[in-house]
């Protein structure tokens, strides 16, 4: 049963890592993560885009980009807060899982590749991740972590978060299509 | 003399009184009203809103993540940075459109009539 679960966290897993090309295979599955995990996975989903944010604000020097930047590392550390005071009162430890583990490894990738660039190369791919990334993400807390989690009221914080993923990622579009146009 | 200035002050005086208070311009002032915009789950509720010239607009932020107001040409006028459960209100003088300039995808509108 263990080795079972294991290998079905390990198919979520690589299953989230596709869900920037449109994947739903997800709904399919029978995933198997505890609040905790779910809590885990959450943090590390806000985490990884205030770290892009970060690269951004040291290797950007166009100001709509910077604003976005700044947008997206305060809303996503407003939310992070949230989750953990809520983990906090729940008495859940957030623990760290494959879903985790493939977000950051994913996120990696991705910082590696935003580094090596600059000037306007840097701002394309940066906007261009942030309209892949919270495309991924909105897919993976609607179809994955919401249906995974148990406690109401982590699943509330959950649903109340969507809103703000979706007009993070028209907000990123929008000056996607601006700078097409220069 | 004096006594006739002072007859005609004492009936003028209560007229013009009555005139004031009779006027449009008080009515008005007595007729101003507050109405509430709540910004929840990355919208303005509600968008659209009709008030009259000189009520109060009360914007009040529901949502966690900070948003502001700013009038859609970014020259007249805009609200500080609210932060999760702050509020910020304005007397309506001319209709506006507005939008968050955190989340340019938040847009209201105000109309004044
Ligand atoms: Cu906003």
């Amino acid at each position: 049963m263990k080795s079972l679960e294991k290998i079905k966290t390990a198919v979520l897993a690589c299953l989230l890592s596709v869900f920037a090309f449109g994947s739903t295979v997800l709904a399919q599955g029978n995933p198997t993560l505890s609040d905790a995990e779910v809590a885990s996975a959450a943090v590390t989903a806000n985490q990884i885009d205030i770290d892009f944010a970060a690269i951004a604000k040291e290797k950007s020097k166009d100001t709509q980009v910077l604003k976005f930047a700044e947008t997206m590392a305060n809303d996503h550390r407003a939310v992070i807060e949230q989750a953990v005071a809520l983990a906090k009162k729940l008495s859940v430890t957030p623990k760290d899982n494959a879903v985790t583990q493939q977000l950051k490894a994913d996120a990696e990738k991705t910082k590696a590749q935003l580094r090596a660039k600059s000037g306007k190369a840097f701002d394309k791919a940066y906007i261009d991740n942030e309209v892949a990334y919270h495309t991924s993400v909105i897919s993976a807390v609607k179809d994955l972590l919401i249906p995974e989690t148990e406690n109401e009221e982590l699943k509330e914080l959950l649903m109340s978060v969507v809103p703000a993923l979706e007009a993070h990622l028209e907000h990123a579009k929008m000056i996607q299509h601006n700078m097409s146009k220069k | 003399m004096f006594s006739v200035l002072m007859a005609v002050y004492k009936v003028l005086l209560p007229c013009a009184l009555l005139l004031l208070a009779g006027s449009p311009m008080a009515a008005e002032k007595q007729a101003s009203k507050t109405h509430r915009v709540e910004i929840a789950q990355m919208k303005f509720n509600p968008s659209s809103l009709s008030v009259r010239p000189g009520d109060t607009v009360v914007f009040v932020n529901l949502d966690v993540v900070t948003h502001d107001v700013t009038e859609a040409s970014g020259k007249l006028w805009k609200s500080p940075p609210l932060a999760a459960k702050s509020t910020w209100k304005k007397v309506m003088k001319t209709s506006a459109n507005y939008y968050c300039s955190l989340h340019p995808v938040m847009k209201g509108t105000i109309t004044v009539k």
